[in-house]
């Protein structure tokens, strides 16, 4: 008890939300009801809110005592939050047009359903069927999942977010369930894995939370509270509540708020325990004994990260070449040189490394998530540069492997092919980087740098199949944009099954590898002679290699050729975007007295391909 | 601090009212937000601060100030 009031308290000296959020994230305390209502306070009283969150709660088992856990996850979030519960019940009325779900406008919707919603017979014991019977179960309950899941998605509820109640009670067949060809937890493990393949593969913008993981890790017994669940239809027990509403208002955190993209990480007693100038590579921690081994599970959880879509960079105050050793030559590091998209090792400020990694990877220091031992250093950060996330690594080693799992913006809710080779095509840039110096060494001009790198552009015209990617590039792109619009997969979707509209993107490729697709244009066709550019932006991954004019004329003679005459575009000055200031001007359009800007595609007509030091191949879409 | 100031606090915590609404006399019909949920989280509340282990059969028992007042002096609390 004194223990975790003490623990509780010191979460109240957190100078700064995201210092109150790294604590309370990481600390494991305990928090009762009217703790939780001080803590929302705090958190209010140290920053205002950022953003909105809207939440919609569809729910078949009572909804409202998970309020004020999910006010405290949104609190210290940073989210302003607005709850709507619908009525008891699967009612199909909540997912027609004027419903009361669909009039709050949320930006997620929770589906809180119990497995008998998807099937009466799983009210039932479920082992009382053979395998063809259970197949015959389980078929019915997924196409009753998508048709639930396909009312909602057809109307504008946002990200839907569907969770299915774990049974109160353990397996039917207990100890022998795990053996038995009836068994209830294989039968569901299966279905669970059927319901993730659908809506991957048939839904936009829906994601399957799976409380099996909660119940995990907070144990059946914490899990349920069997007074609340009989007395009053509510399942969770106060940690589970709290561990569920956390990742609830964790998924609209990684919607609202500005997007985590790098890891940077500090290396002595972070990567490895000890300090490298000081104990040398024999001394440092890094192995199979403890504390070693510790720092090696982190190392691999790094990689986890990676494979989410995180790039990893390092920020470290040692002497370049000790660090360059352990990288190289330590037989346990996991973590090489070609993990790191960029580095700075080095004794200046690392305020300043980081401002200089921003610069290098061309990414804004809010898509940065920092990582150190140091009190000091973190709270350096935290003063000099507010919109990095700082997350104090753990004192104790044993604790550092899990300290990022609480951490809400390195959770991803879609995963495309560029996620997985993120930090490989940066570091691909960091050697175009470095032949592109040599070669300005050399006495060569950038065409002949350009042309020697033999780019070849494929352009894709309406097609369906990179819908995830393509929303992914208009919600992360912040630099590289002319009017910097957000649209979900749906609503890409629609433009690209709309007769009046192109949407267009790019992947580039050349003698260092392939980029992925980095480059995306809306194009309304307002009438037949005239266009609009909603939207048209590229990933900073591949500047300064002419990619956006080969790309934009590209467009534009193909729009020529169908007959329109002239293009409208806008630009929408924001903080970030002042890259593409003179972008319109340079491509030959005119700034006309409202502020936007006309290119009479007839007077002057776009330029042809030969202009460009690219090869463009177009491929129409389905 | 009296176990009436301790209770007063946590039930204006728990159900978002000014503390100076909640006298000794105080029971769940004279605060709107006291209603069936808000009961439910008063009563995890009570475990929680109180450190104590709640029957559902308690629950009805304990809508008032009095009522939880009693019960805690009865538990050998205040």
């Amino acid at each position: 008890m004194r223990k975790s009031q003490n623990q509780f308290e010191s979460l109240l000296t957190a100078r700064s939300r995201s210092e109150l959020r790294s604590r309370v994230g990481g600390s494991g305390v305990k928090v009762t009801l009217p703790q939780a209502q001080q803590l929302v306070a705090h958190a209010r009283s140290l920053e205002s809110a950022v953003q909105t969150l809207r939440l919609g709660i569809v729910h078949t088992y009572t909804s409202d005592l998970l309020d004020p856990w999910l006010e405290l996850a949104a609190a210290l979030q940073g989210l302003d939050l607005q709850t709507y519960h619908a009525p008891y019940g699967l009612s199909p009325h909540e997912a027609e047009p004027h419903s009361g779900l669909v009039t709050h406008k949320p930006d997620v919707t929770l589906l809180l359903l119990r497995r008998e919603d998807l099937h009466p017979e799983l009210a039932k014991p479920l082992v009382r069927f053979d395998r063809a019977q259970q197949e015959t179960i389980a078929a019915e309950a997924l196409e009753r999942l998508r048709d639930v899941v396909g009312r909602f998605r057809a109307q504008k509820v946002g990200q839907i977010v569907l969770t299915i109640l774990p049974p109160a009670l353990s397996s039917e067949l207990g100890i022998y369930d795990a053996q038995s060809e009836r068994s209830e937890h294989a039968w569901w493990a299966s279905l669970k894995a059927r319901i993730g393949q659908y809506l991957r593969e048939s839904s936009q913008a829906s994601l399957f939370l799976d409380l099996d993981d909660v119940l995990e890790r907070v144990g059946r017994s914490t899990f349920f509270d069997p007074r609340l669940w009989y007395s009053a239809w509510f399942p969770f027990g106060a940690e589970a509540a709290r561990e569920i509403a956390r990742r609830v208002i964790g998924i609209g955190a990684v919607i609202k708020l500005p997007r985590a993209k790098v890891i940077v990480l500090d290396a002595d007693n972070t990567l490895w325990g000890g300090i490298i100038g000081e104990d040398g590579i024999h001394g440092i921690a890094l192995g199979p004994d403890y504390p070693g081994n510790a720092y090696l599970d982190f190392q691999r959880r790094l990689l986890d990260f990676q494979q989410r879509g995180f790039i990893l960079a390092l920020c470290s105050k040692n002497n370049p070449a000790d660090v360059d050793q352990v990288l190289k030559e330590h037989p346990h590091q996991l973590l090489r040189d070609e993990h790191f998209a960029a580095r700075r090792v080095n004794w200046q400020p690392k305020s300043s490394n980081l401002q200089a990694l921003a610069e290098e990877l061309n990414l804004g220091l809010d898509s940065f998530v920092f990582i150190d031992d140091s009190d000091h250093e973190c709270a350096a950060v935290r003063q000099a540069l507010p919109q990095v996330e700082v997350i104090q690594a753990p004192s104790q080693p044993v604790q550092l492997p899990g300290c990022l799992d609480a951490v809400a913006r390195l959770e991803v809710l879609s995963l495309t092919a560029e996620d997985l080779v993120k930090t490989e095509l940066y570091a691909q840039e960091r050697r175009r980087r470095e032949s592109k110096e040599q070669a300005e060494q050399g006495g060569g001009d950038s065409r002949d740098y350009l042309l020697s790198l033999g780019m070849k552009m494929s352009v894709g015209l309406n097609d369906v199949s990179h819908l995830t990617r393509l929303a992914q590039l208009t919600k992360k792109t912040n630099q590289f944009t002319l009017t910097t619009r957000r649209y979900d997969e749906q609503q890409v979707q629609e433009f690209i099954r709309a007769t009046d509209w192109l949407v267009a993107h790019f992947s580039l490729a050349d003698t260092f590898g392939d980029s992925g697709i980095v480059g995306l244009a809306l194009i309304h066709i307002a009438t037949p002679e005239r266009a609009e550019l909603d939207s048209f932006l590229m990933s900073c991954r591949v500047i300064g290699r002419e990619a956006e004019s080969a790309f934009l004329h590209t467009l534009l003679r193909r729009l020529a050729e169908a007959g329109v005459k002239e293009v409208v575009a806008s630009y929408i000055p924001t903080p970030k975007n002042v890259l593409v200031e003179n972008f319109l001007p340079e491509q030959d359009f005119e700034k006309c007295a409202d502020g936007s800007y006309r290119r009479d595609l007839v007077k002057t007509p776009p330029r042809a391909e030969s202009y460009f030091p690219i090869t463009v191949e177009v491929s129409p879409g389905s | 601090m009296t176990i009436f100031e301790q209770l007063r606090g946590a039930i204006a915590a728990t159900l978002k009212v000014p503390p100076d609404s909640i006298t000794e006399r105080t029971r769940d019909e004279d605060l709107a937000s006291w209603d069936s949920l808000g009961h439910i989280n008063l009563m995890m509340t009570l475990e929680q601060t109180f450190d104590l282990a709640l029957e559902v059969e308690d629950f009805e028992k304990l809508r008032s100030v009095p009522a939880m007042i009693e019960y805690l002096k009865g538990q050998g609390i205040g």
